[in-house]
């Protein structure tokens, strides 16, 4: 409770000490990264709220809060402290009926019909984007993305390619995503897990997420673009991502965008379904519909960035 | 729900106000600076289709509107008002020719974007003092680019080349 509170009102009062002088790099989709960033030696705050919400059965909510201040080390490279913070209430939320928290409480083990509740640090990250590729002066825009993250009992290393073409002078924007994100939890045991299994006892999970982003946004009005984005993403049990014995499941999602940049702040809103398209691989009764709602999927998401030049 | 999660948005909403437009040259302002003690004739013009698509053409950039904001000075030479595409909103401009249709001067009359505002800078303004239609005038090429800036320069580089090809198929010999 105090964390958050520390969080919400340093940033708040940076806020209030913002200089007047704007710069920005500016994102047009929720989801999709692009090549643009911070020009040399500016600043940017941004906060970001995810509502996933959802399952296949009973109530589900997970509330993922991210405050990130990026500075532009230079014209091309970008770096950002952020820290990560989730809020979730779920019951009777799974496929089977019992209640299962969201993939960032995977250290919780509610009572199969109880109510959960809970409020966390997931952790702190470190993000840089590098911009090998204008997409201004050259045929096409490419960056490469980091991003290692440490939480509790957890840790993850997110690296990404960025392409971006731009037409009709910059005004529509086409954009795709590679990532590749392994990561670790380190679990306690689950005392509802059946004797003798892993999940008994202390252990280690390791997983890797593997996802493809497309989008398109065009400049419909001065300050004000709309868009659209796909994700494909895929769990797979450990490092291997070309081992197909190990891919757990696949989800897409797909939905709107819109973004609205002015001179010193901007917002962007988007929402994405899952489509009922998903596998799991490895036969386990998480999908209903044809919508994956493993810990890590939910029906609908729905982002929200703001944005604030300093 | 914790409430905490909707402090950072809802202060947000407070502090962000309307954009506000920077204005740093009006029209006669900026007739007044490249063509001092003239007087101005009025020459609007709309382009044709045709007109249109051999500016494109001539200059590889987009005729975003037909109406050619154009004066007669009377000094000998064109005043013209034009705008390009910004990161967030239009960026007008003016080009100053002299009476050889080569560029007189290039100002910028109004800046509403985030960043990207030393596209202003005299010395950069004055790497298109001189040149006619028919030059190059390619980003990072015959025009350099300002680092952290490099849409807005970009777009008016192009702008510029456009205003030049209009020229020559619109204005000279007229």
């Amino acid at each position: 409770m105090r964390y958050f509170k520390l969080l919400g009102f340093s940033a708040v009062a940076g806020l209030l000490l913002a200089a007047q002088t704007a710069r920005a790099d500016e994102p047009v989709f929720g989801f999709v990264y692009t090549t643009d960033l911070l020009p040399k030696n500016q600043i940017e705050a941004e906060q970001w709220l995810t509502w996933k919400t959802e399952k296949a059965h009973g109530s589900f909510n997970l509330l993922e809060g991210r405050n990130e201040f990026s500075y532009g080390v230079s014209d091309n490279f970008q770096l950002s402290a952020i820290a990560i913070y989730d809020w979730t209430e779920a019951r009777q939320n799974a496929v089977d009926g019992t209640t299962t928290p969201p993939e960032p409480f995977s250290a919780y083990f509610p009572a199969p019909n109880s109510r959960f509740n809970a409020t966390q640090l997931i952790g702190v990250s470190l993000e840089g984007i590098y911009r090998v590729l204008s997409p201004y002066t050259d045929p096409v825009g490419f960056a490469v993305y980091f991003e290692p993250t440490f939480g509790n009992r957890f840790m993850e290393y997110e690296t990404r390619a960025i392409l971006q073409k731009n037409y009709f002078d910059d005004r529509l924007i086409l954009a795709a995503n590679f990532t590749w994100a392994p990561e670790i939890r380190f679990l306690p045991p689950d005392p509802y897990a059946d004797p003798g299994s892993v999940e008994s006892t202390r252990n280690t999970n390791i997983e890797t997420d593997v996802n493809v982003g497309l989008a398109a946004s065009y400049r419909f009005a001065p300050n004000w673009s709309a868009g659209w984005e796909f994700q494909n993403e895929r769990e797979i049990n450990g490092w291997a991502i070309l081992a197909r014995s190990q891919w757990m499941g696949n989800a897409y999602y797909t939905g709107p965008t819109i973004h609205y940049g002015g001179e010193h702040f901007f917002v962007t809103l988007t929402a994405l379904e899952q489509l009922p398209w998903s596998n799991n691989y490895m036969g386990e009764p998480v999908i209903l519909n044809g919508r994956d709602y493993d810990v890590d999927f939910e029906k609908v998401r729905v982002r929200l960035k703001l944005g604030w030049y300093f | 729900m914790r409430a905490e999660f909707f402090l950072l948005p809802a202060a947000a909403l407070v502090i962000a106000g309307p954009v506000r437009a920077e204005v740093f040259l009006t029209v006669e302002q900026a007739q007044s600076l490249m063509f001092p003690g003239a007087s101005f004739a009025k020459d609007f013009r709309t382009l044709s289709d045709a007109q249109a698509a051999a500016i494109e053409e001539a200059s590889g950039a987009n005729v975003r509107s037909r109406t050619l904001q154009a004066w007669r000075v009377s000094t000998g030479g064109w005043f013209i008002v034009d705008e390009v595409v910004g990161k967030h909103d239009f960026i007008p401009f003016a080009l100053g020719l002299n009476a050889d249709g080569s560029v007189k001067a290039v100002e910028i009359l109004e800046y509403r974007e985030a960043y990207g505002g030393e596209v202003r800078n005299p010395k950069w303004l004055a790497q298109f003092t001189g040149k006619k239609n028919g030059a190059r005038l390619q980003l990072t090429d015959d025009i350099q680019n300002i680092s952290g800036a490099t849409l807005s320069s970009k777009h008016i580089t192009d702008g510029v080349r456009r205003l030049l090809a209009t020229y020559a198929a619109i204005l000279a010999n007229r």
